[in-house]
């Protein structure tokens, strides 16, 4: 893993940077982080505060402040429900409760397997589609109960086939 | 490098794209466009195309706003007009292919509408569709147009025009032509954008910073995704011009990361401008520098207000800071830094090439330009659309959105995200502008709109809000932070069923306190949603509260099913569809009885409210509960079961019923049952009151009627038919035999005049008269009249029906509104239609023609104008279309009053409109034990909301007879608490469900129909009932509470 993360930090030119610049750079490193591992684990985040320059506590306050990182590896197939306005008077609370309940777990959280993650995002931003889930990065509108546990089942099975028949079951 | 050196070959490049011998496929693909499913369509798309061994030029674009409509696809054959087709599938697509590019027809079954030069027969213009019509897009120009990924489709569709008009003129005086178009900033707070820039300019520091806010973190707003998406170039050169303006050499694009696809167009976009010497040094050999780099937000909706957003690029937390000094005098490291919004910075490059005029010539005289907003919510054509300020709200709801989805009722509109406020139907008329948005009691806001229906609690919405609002405080001040806490805890009490009438004045006392204390425009703005409810839907609230009723059936904490609690009776609806799906219809029929003594009666005529909130709709189509309870109605009665409810024994004490129709037979009913001895006195000759009298027998056989009637009296209720009030007893006259509590249920009878000259003449009658006369002279026969009917709701639909099937020789019903505003159900209409009836709208009666009887109806032609109280068009009268309706009987059905007698009043109070004024909670009226319930009190009214009332009336006859204080404590009728999540199980969500249709009611032909008066609806077998009531998903058996660990 020290590999990956000296690979990501050479992107930022910390050589002669003032302070000004190496505070810049703590969003944007950090982002760079959890787009690599999908998380932010701790070691890292000391590394990165290390690496600028800059106070270990402070990197931590700007992690743990903003929404988009997690200091848990998320699922295999994350699964994120949109609690936006519109997605809210079509239904997602409903939707949300209901996928708690199948998958046993918070917001925030993943299975014991670690095959989903569950997370709430304030808008999507494709509210004519209300209501909206993202599983696997793929933005699925119309949701409603039967589609997303068909979703859910569909996943499941393709983990418990296994890595050569998901090749084949894959959509 | 000049423009116009980039302005040649962009051209070329464009007219060999559109005069090319390549066909030209446009593809939605922007990120709603996407989640539609554009991926596998275009997939489905190359492969035609390769097997059918085309070459087309596949082109990318942004959303051209018709959302709901997505995935599009426009196709433009060499020489043909571009055809756009929506809700594209694979299927389709592969068809249209081959269809239009192989063949030459090109589908207009599946086109939506042709954009540019050339028509299509079968193919109406795009930009005429009803949605797009009043729309005036400068914002959008180019969206859903042009590729974003092409800087060449900019360039020849005049982009950076503006920015070289910029180039021309000193700083200062492109200052002066942006104050002069009266721009105001587009990002919710309106502040006039040439002044703003203005003091940027003033400001001494150096280097200066731009900043392009597009955060746009209001959920439900997507306008800025779309522009960035779809145009970004018209947001980069909008940046140019605002840079050289205030003196700027660095501009910064916040874009929020959940925007994926916006960065990446930007970032494209950005690579292109560099490469075209319009980035950089000494742009387009002016002197002037400029460059702009993209920061990504990191999922934080306060970095939405300027100060924030600054500590977020600083690489800080995302906290406000107080405010002076403001950002333009030192903001970005401590610089003169100017922040606008993505749209506004849209808007500059064509005020800069039209001109400040033409700009100022849209929207008001405060409020200049167009406004770009998401239309969402319960609308039926939501999405992305652009309108000049000061349209009406109820203009974009119906006339560009289309009104509600599902036949709904507009409840309010709710504008401005978080920080705005809800809009009661009432207010339709509110011009779209920032003034009177905010006197309003919401705001701009960035441009969400979201339309609520009468499924859509405002409580909730409110928590909704708050607890969005609370998560998102950064938690800097005290009043924003513990602020929004508490007001969020209080209203999750109150959707729970915990509310107090405390709660209000404590909320609102909060809400101001965090208003006028919080640091940043998110506290200052997070109590406008608690606020603006609290202002228009009181009574919203006052149901929660003390009746522990959500009107909408939404407060899932309030109620076992939303079926029961859309109940205005709150009969157990899961229980006895539950027994019903078992084949046990005696036991479901003594169930429903338990609370609602006419099952068979509802089973037939209810407009069962339980139906439009059941679950099942959300995957298939909602249980046929009313049809269910016949079913159980009528297989019991036909095993010959014995209704034996329990009663309690005797006291003997006296109650009288006045009016023996639902309202009093039920309340009769309940005093039974709670050992009272109640009479009922009738006027008519037979009890039953508008289920004899206004329903007809093709809805409801007399036989049905008896039964129920005989059943409820057989209980033991004393009867008097022929005993009218005031002229065979009075009140005082009661009092002295010994009742102890008198019941007015006597309904509204009396038909309303028109007041219209004519109608005193022969062949004019009332409608509820008319009805009486059917169901009551067995010899009534019309054959050879012609028939006007005036009126819209049930009784209106009632008597034309009958009217038709007593041989009249033409029927034709009248009203002045469209159909989608008559009162009369749904179901009713379509079986007038279907029947025969001519239904004539937007007419509206003005006199009746004839000298000693009637033989004609003048009516006036109307059309439909601004918008009333009730959030409905008004119709208006078109002068000089007067038409008469040839008609020898015309029958009046536009509203009913009570008669109560004049001179027995007592302490009673009478309204105008002819109904008894009584207490809504206990329907106690002016006159001490005098009770009123049903239609005497509501008006006409549904069949199920009299029984309701004859519970409540009986429940409060209860607690006066037994010495209770009647305003203490509110009377819950039907009252039933989710279960609690001990009990719960949650089997049901194991279960795989199967889509499955709803069963459908065997009807009589239409032709038999009208031949006799015999029941329409045939009821469900044994095997049919069975099967519908199994596909009930029980969600009183699942636990409501709300997620732990919330939203995360």
């Amino acid at each position: 893993m020290s590999e990956q993360v000296e690979r990501i930090l050479s992107e930022f030119q910390t050589g002669g940077a003032s302070r000004q610049q190496r505070m810049g750079y703590v969003l944007p490193a950090l982002q760079r982080v959890q787009r690599e591992f999908g998380y932010i684990p701790e070691e890292v985040l000391h590394r990165v505060a290390d690496f600028l320059g800059v106070a270990e506590a402070h990197v931590y306050g700007v992690a743990t402040f903003y929404s988009q990182f997690r200091f848990s590896p998320p699922g295999r197939h994350p699964i994120t429900v949109c609690r936006g306005t519109a997605c809210h008077v079509r239904g997602s609370a409903r939707l949300l409760n209901d996928l708690r309940k199948r998958l046993g777990i918070k917001v925030g959280e993943s299975t014991p397997d670690r095959d989903f993650s569950l997370d709430t995002i304030a808008c999507f931003g494709s509210c004519a589609l209300a209501p909206v889930v993202v599983i696997d990065g793929k933005v699925q509108g119309r949701m409603n109960r039967t589609k997303l546990f068909k979703r859910i089942d569909a996943l499941t099975a393709q983990q418990e086939a296994g890595p050569a028949e998901a090749q084949e079951t894959q959509q | 490098m000049s423009l116009a050196d980039l302005q040649a070959p962009a051209q070329e490049n464009w007219q060999k794209l559109k005069h090319g011998p390549d066909p030209i496929i446009w593809s939605g693909l922007a990120t709603c466009g996407l989640a539609a499913g554009q991926a596998e369509v275009l997939d489905a798309v190359a492969a035609a195309l390769e097997h059918n061994a085309i070459r087309a030029q596949v082109v990318p674009v942004g959303c051209i706003g018709v959302c709901y409509l997505e995935p599009l696809m426009d196709i433009e054959k060499p020489g043909g007009p571009r055809i756009c087709y929506a809700q594209m599938t694979p299927d389709k697509a592969r068809a249209v292919i081959q269809s239009y590019l192989v063949n030459d027809d090109p589908r207009p079954d599946l086109a939506l509408g042709t954009l540019g030069d050339g028509e299509i027969a079968g193919i109406p213009r795009f930009f005429d569709l009803p949605m797009l019509k009043s729309q005036v897009r400068i914002v959008l120009r180019n969206v859903g147009l042009i590729n974003p990924e092409d800087i060449d489709h900019y360039i020849a569709s005049g982009g950076y025009q503006g920015f070289q008009q910029a180039l021309s003129m000193a700083p200062e005086a492109v200052i002066d032509e942006v104050t002069e178009s009266g721009l105001r900033g587009r990002g919710g707070a309106g502040f006039p954008t040439g002044q703003k820039w203005r003091f940027a300019r003033q400001a001494s520091g150096s280097p200066k910073y731009l900043i392009c806010n597009a955060d746009e973190g209001d959920p439900g707003a997507f306008m800025d995704r779309s522009v960035l998406e779809g145009d970004p170039h018209s947001v980069l050169e909008g940046m140019l011009i605002a840079g050289y303006a205030i003196g700027a050499s660095e501009g910064y694009i916040y874009v929020r990361s959940e925007y994926p696809l916006a960065i990446k167009r930007m970032s494209i976009a950005l690579e292109q401008m560099r490469n075209c010497g319009l980035l950089g040094e000494n742009i387009l050999g002016s002197g002037f520098d400029f460059d702009i780099k993209i920061k990504e937000g990191a999922g934080a909706f306060v970095c939405g207000e300027e100060t924030a957003l600054i500590a977020s690029i600083e690489g800080k937390r995302g906290m406000p800071n107080p405010r002076p000094p403001f950002p333009a005098t030192s903001g970005l490291w401590g610089k003169p830094t100017n922040i606008n919004n993505v749209e506004t910075f849209a808007n500059l490059p064509v005020i800069l090439s039209r001109g400040a005029d033409w700009f100022a010539s849209y929207g008001t005289e405060k409020s200049k330009g167009t406004k770009t907003f998401s239309l969402t919510g319960k609308v039926k054509r939501s999405g992305l659309i652009e309108v000049p300020m000061g349209m009406s709200l109820g203009d974009v709801i119906f006339s560009i959105g289309g009104g509600i989805v599902d036949d709904g009722e507009l409840k309010a509109v709710q504008s401005g995200g978080p920080s705005g406020g809800c809009l009661p139907a009432r207010l339709a008329n509110l011009p779209i502008e920032y003034e009177s948005l905010a006197e309003a009691g919401s705001i701009m806001g960035s441009g969400g709109l979201v339309v609520l229906d009468d499924k859509t609690c405002v409580v909730d919405m409110a928590r909704y809000f708050l607890s969005f609002t609370q998560r998102e405080s950064c938690g800097k001040c005290v009043p924003c932070r513990l602020g929004t806490k508490q007001m969020e805890a209080i209203l999750e009490d109150i959707c729970a069923g915990r509310g107090t009438p405390e709660h209000v004045t404590l909320l609102t006392d909060l809400a101001r306190a965090v208003k006028a204390g919080s640091l940043c425009g998110l506290g200052q703005t997070a109590p406008n949603p608690v606020l603006s409810t609290l202002r228009y839907f009181q009574d919203e609230y006052d149901a929660h509260i003390r009746e522990k009723r959500c009107p909408a059936a939404a407060c899932w904490g309030l109620f076992r099913s939303p079926c029961q609690h859309a109940c205005p009776v709150g009969v157990d609806v899961p229980g006895y569809v539950g027994m019903i799906a078992e084949g046990r219809f005696a036991e479901a029929v003594d169930l429903v009885r338990e609370r609602n003594p006419f099952p068979a009666i509802c089973g037939r005529v209810c407009t069962h409210p339980c139906e439009s909130r059941c679950q099942r709709a959300q995957i298939d189509d909602p249980i046929a509960i009313c049809s269910l309870k016949r079913a159980a109605a009528d297989f019991a009665a036909a095993s010959g079961h014995l209704w034996q409810p329990p009663l309690a024994p005797s006291n003997g004490r006296k109650v009288a019923i006045i009016g023996g129709g639902p309202a009093g037979l039920t309340a009769a009913y309940h005093l039974r049952k709670r050992g009272y001895a109640p009479t009922v006195f009738e006027a008519a000759n037979r009890l039953g009151g508008m289920l004899r009298w206004g329903i007809p027998g093709y809805r409801l056989p007399d036989d049905v009627l008896d039964k129920e009637i005989a059943d409820i009296v057989g209980l033991g209720i004393d009867v008097r038919t022929g005993h009218a009030w005031g002229r065979d007893f009075t009140l005082p006259g009661l009092r002295e035999q010994g009742y102890e509590a008198i019941l007015l249920a006597i309904g509204a009878h009396h038909g309303v005049d028109l007041g219209m000259p004519g109608e005193a003449l022969e062949g004019v009658v009332d409608g509820v008269r008319f009805l009486r006369h059917v169901n009551s002279d067995e010899g009534m026969r019309l054959d050879g009249r012609r028939v006007v009917v005036i009126g819209g709701g049930d009784v209106a639909i009632d008597a034309a029906r009958s009217a038709l099937r007593l041989g009249a020789d033409k029927v034709s019903l009248v009203y002045r509104r469209t159909r989608a505003e008559m009162p009369a159900h749904a179901s009713e209409i379509a079986a007038a239609e279907e029947e025969g009836v001519e239904l004539q709208f937007l007419l509206a009666p003005q006199r009746v023609v004839g000298s000693d009887r009637a033989t004609g109806l003048e009516c006036l032609r109307m059309s439909l104008g601004e918008f009333d109280d009730s959030g409905r068009r008004r119709p208006e009268p078109v002068p000089g279309s007067e038409t008469v309706i040839e008609a020898d009987l015309i029958i009046t059905a536009i509203g009913q009053t009570s008669d109560v007698p004049l001179d027995d009043r007592g302490g009673l109070a009478v309204s105008r409109r002819g109904a008894i004024e009584a207490c809504a909670n206990s329907l106690v009226t002016g006159a001490d034990g005098v009770f009123a319930a049903g239609d005497a009190v509501t008006g006409p009214d549904t069949v199920i909301r009299a029984i309701a009332q004859g519970e409540r009336a009986a429940i409060a006859i209860d607690r006066y007879l037994r010495g209770k204080t009647l305003a203490e404590e509110a009377i819950l009728v039907g009252h039933a608490p989710p279960q609690s999540s001990g009990e719960a199980t949650d089997e049901e969500a194991e279960e795989e469900i199967k889509e499955c249709p709803r069963a459908i009611m065997p009807c009589l032909d239409v032709e038999r129909r009208t031949a006799l008066f015999a029941e329409v609806a045939q009821g469900f077998d044994r095997e049919q009932a069975i099967a519908e009531a199994n596909r009930c998903l029980h969600c009183e058996r699942s636990s409501h509470a709300e997620p732990e660990g919330g939203e995360g």
